[in-house]
């Protein structure tokens, strides 16, 4: 079977320095993958390569055997993949709702329709209810989102990538800046999702209780190069890998 | 949502502006009639304006050239061509939004400052091109001897040059685009641009093309604002360079910001403000510009929601009420 999604040789330079440097990796459809590497070692560039929001400077991604290398982001998310970000990216002025309309309009190309209201169309609107129901974000959903507590707004862009019916999601980080209980909440949902849906889930975390807990297969950057690869098991054990995260965060 | 008792009220305020511009020229003498004749045109430029600004997010600098180009065509084929006002009104139309196309297609692909400073340089060489090309607009004197043609089919025709009469076209396209404006940015497509402003990264990793969505918006408002200098040059009798004029763009930016910019009608209520303001200060003093900043500062610095965004509180940036002044993160 042709892996979902197949990265070869991806390098990406900066000026003299290399971000991500002859990355080659594949990840099984279905299979809940994790990016792992500490700080700088090229994760969101690489991510950034995969989303098309710069293209590599070298080396291709074939998504479902087809070569999407250089892409224009919303090329690539119609595609069939969509990402979140490290830093939440939401549409603070618009409602809860509103954010997933938005996307979900992007998703079925409707967006060209001038004259017919966005509150009127029952296929969107039961899709939208769908979604707020899933990540239990209903009571909200006429709040604009600017209000809402730090949890419920990654929550709101999960709720954006979920409307693009991705097969592939790149979560960059999904839990930075959580507190434990949100932590918790969110490993669960992206447990919950990856079981239900036939997405497969492609995400970077710093927090190694949440990689060890979620990942089926894990690879391991370093310094823009791979380190790693393997179960979590197997990366556990890499004497490399702790090695590159000296300090031994591996144990937590 | 919407509802049906939202709807009910939609329509009650439809019929009740309908009824307003209707009935105002009954009570209104002949002066004030062409003071509110030239609000309505400018608050339909604003309105054209306010779909890039308020909804876009893209501050057009240049929105000028489109409500020139749409008076020069207009002014044009009155004096030249065929007398007949629709089709010489929608011609230049028209021709605006062949001019929104090239000058968006460029402009588009910038943001923010870049953005502005693009459209005003185009807005220039626009301005320039009528300043010069004499044989076809006349020079700094502008095309002038417009005659109003009577509006008719066949035998049955109607005297649209008395200032009542001509109200009463304007009244008629000013409905007409803030119609077609508010279907806009209620619709799908609205949805999308309000994403664009507020995330522009977000809405692009959600499929969209972000260039083809401005470039539409820039289109429909260079349309709008056409048809909008299309009547300026009508009620005036003739097209000038001045329309063009880079001070002439900053107008609807002005009246936006007086009126609102995330709230539909803030541009209108702006044009309003500003007429009211220039008639009232002129009569003491010539530089009625100076109280027109003394006005807009503290308004700037403490409503920047615009006089109608701040009396309707709840329905700003085109959100529904809130649950209070909820916490901000301290995480982000």
């Amino acid at each position: 079977m042709t892996p979902i999604l197949e990265v070869k040789h991806l390098t990406r330079n900066f000026g003299g320095f290399q971000a991500v440097g002859d990355v080659s990796l594949s990840v099984k459809t279905g299979e809940l993958t994790a990016l792992i590497g500490p700080n700088g070692a090229g994760k969101t560039t690489f991510y950034n390569m995969l989303s098309g929001k710069f293209p590599p400077s070298s080396g291709q991604i074939f998504f479902e055997g087809k070569n999407i290398t250089g892409l224009p982001p919303y090329k690539i998310a119609h595609a069939g993949i969509s990402r979140s970000f490290q830093i939440t990216n939401i549409f603070s002025c618009m409602t809860v709702r509103q954010n997933i309309l938005s996307a979900l309009i992007a998703h079925y190309g409707k967006g060209a329709s001038l004259f017919s209201p966005y509150g009127h169309d029952v296929k969107l609107i039961r899709e939208t209810d769908a979604i707020l129901v899933q990540l239990g974000l209903s009571q909200f959903s006429d709040v604009e989102t600017r209000y809402l507590a730090y949890g419920d707004k990654r929550l709101v862009e999960i709720g954006i990538v979920l409307a693009n019916s991705p097969r592939l999601i790149l979560l960059d980080e999904p839990t930075a800046g959580m507190t434990p209980e949100e932590t918790e909440r969110m490993t669960a949902l992206i447990q919950r999702l990856a079981d239900e849906t036939k997405t497969t889930f492609f995400l970077t975390e710093h927090d190694m209780k949440v990689v060890f807990s979620v990942s089926q297969k894990i690879f391991v950057l370093h310094q823009g190069q791979l380190l790693a690869q393997g179960t979590p098991e197997e990366i556990r054990e890499n004497r490399q890998v702790k090695e590159a995260y000296l300090g031994g965060s591996l144990d937590t | 949502m919407s509802n049906p008792e939202n709807r009910k009220k939609g329509t009650l305020l439809w019929a009740g502006g309908f009824a307003v511009l209707a009935f105002l020229p009954l009570i209104m003498n002949t002066y004030i009639t062409m003071l509110v004749t030239e609000i309505l045109i400018m608050g339909m430029f604003a309105l054209s304006f306010n779909l890039l600004f308020g909804y876009g997010g893209l501050l057009s600098f240049g929105h000028a050239a489109f409500f020139g180009v749409g008076g020069y065509v207009t002014a044009f084929l009155l004096i030249h061509a065929f007398p007949s006002v629709p089709a010489a009104l929608l011609t230049g139309g028209c021709a605006a939004m062949l001019a929104a196309l090239v000058v968006g297609y460029f402009s588009v692909r910038l943001d923010e400052i870049y953005f502005a400073i693009l459209t005003l340089g185009f807005g220039m060489m626009f301005y320039a091109l009528v300043h010069q090309w004499r044989s076809v607009t006349g020079g700094s004197d502008g095309l002038t001897g417009i005659v109003l043609p009577p509006l008719g089919v066949g035998s049955f025709s109607i005297e649209i040059s008395s200032p009542r009469a001509f109200y009463y076209i304007v009244a008629f396209f000013f409905l007409v685009t803030a119609f077609v404006l508010l279907k806009i940015v209620r619709s799908s497509f609205g949805l999308i641009l309000l994403s664009i402003r507020e995330n522009k990264e977000r809405t692009t990793f959600t499929g969209i093309n972000i260039k083809s969505y401005r470039l539409a918006a820039f289109v429909i408002a260079g349309l709008f604002a056409g048809l909008a200098g299309g009547l300026f040059a009508l009620f005036d009798r003739m097209a000038s360079p001045s329309m063009m004029h880079w001070t002439a763009s900053a107008e609807p930016v002005l009246m936006t910001i007086l009126g609102g910019a995330h709230i539909f009608l803030g541009p209108v209520v702006g044009a309003v403000l500003f007429f009211f303001i220039e008639h009232f200060i002129t009569k003491f003093t010539d530089v009625w510009m100076i109280f027109l900043g003394a006005i807009l500062i503290p308004l700037v610095i403490f409503f920047p929601e615009g006089v109608l965004g701040t009396l309707l509180p709840g329905k700003k940036r085109g959100g529904k009420a809130k649950n209070g002044e909820g916490p901000d993160d301290a995480h982000s």
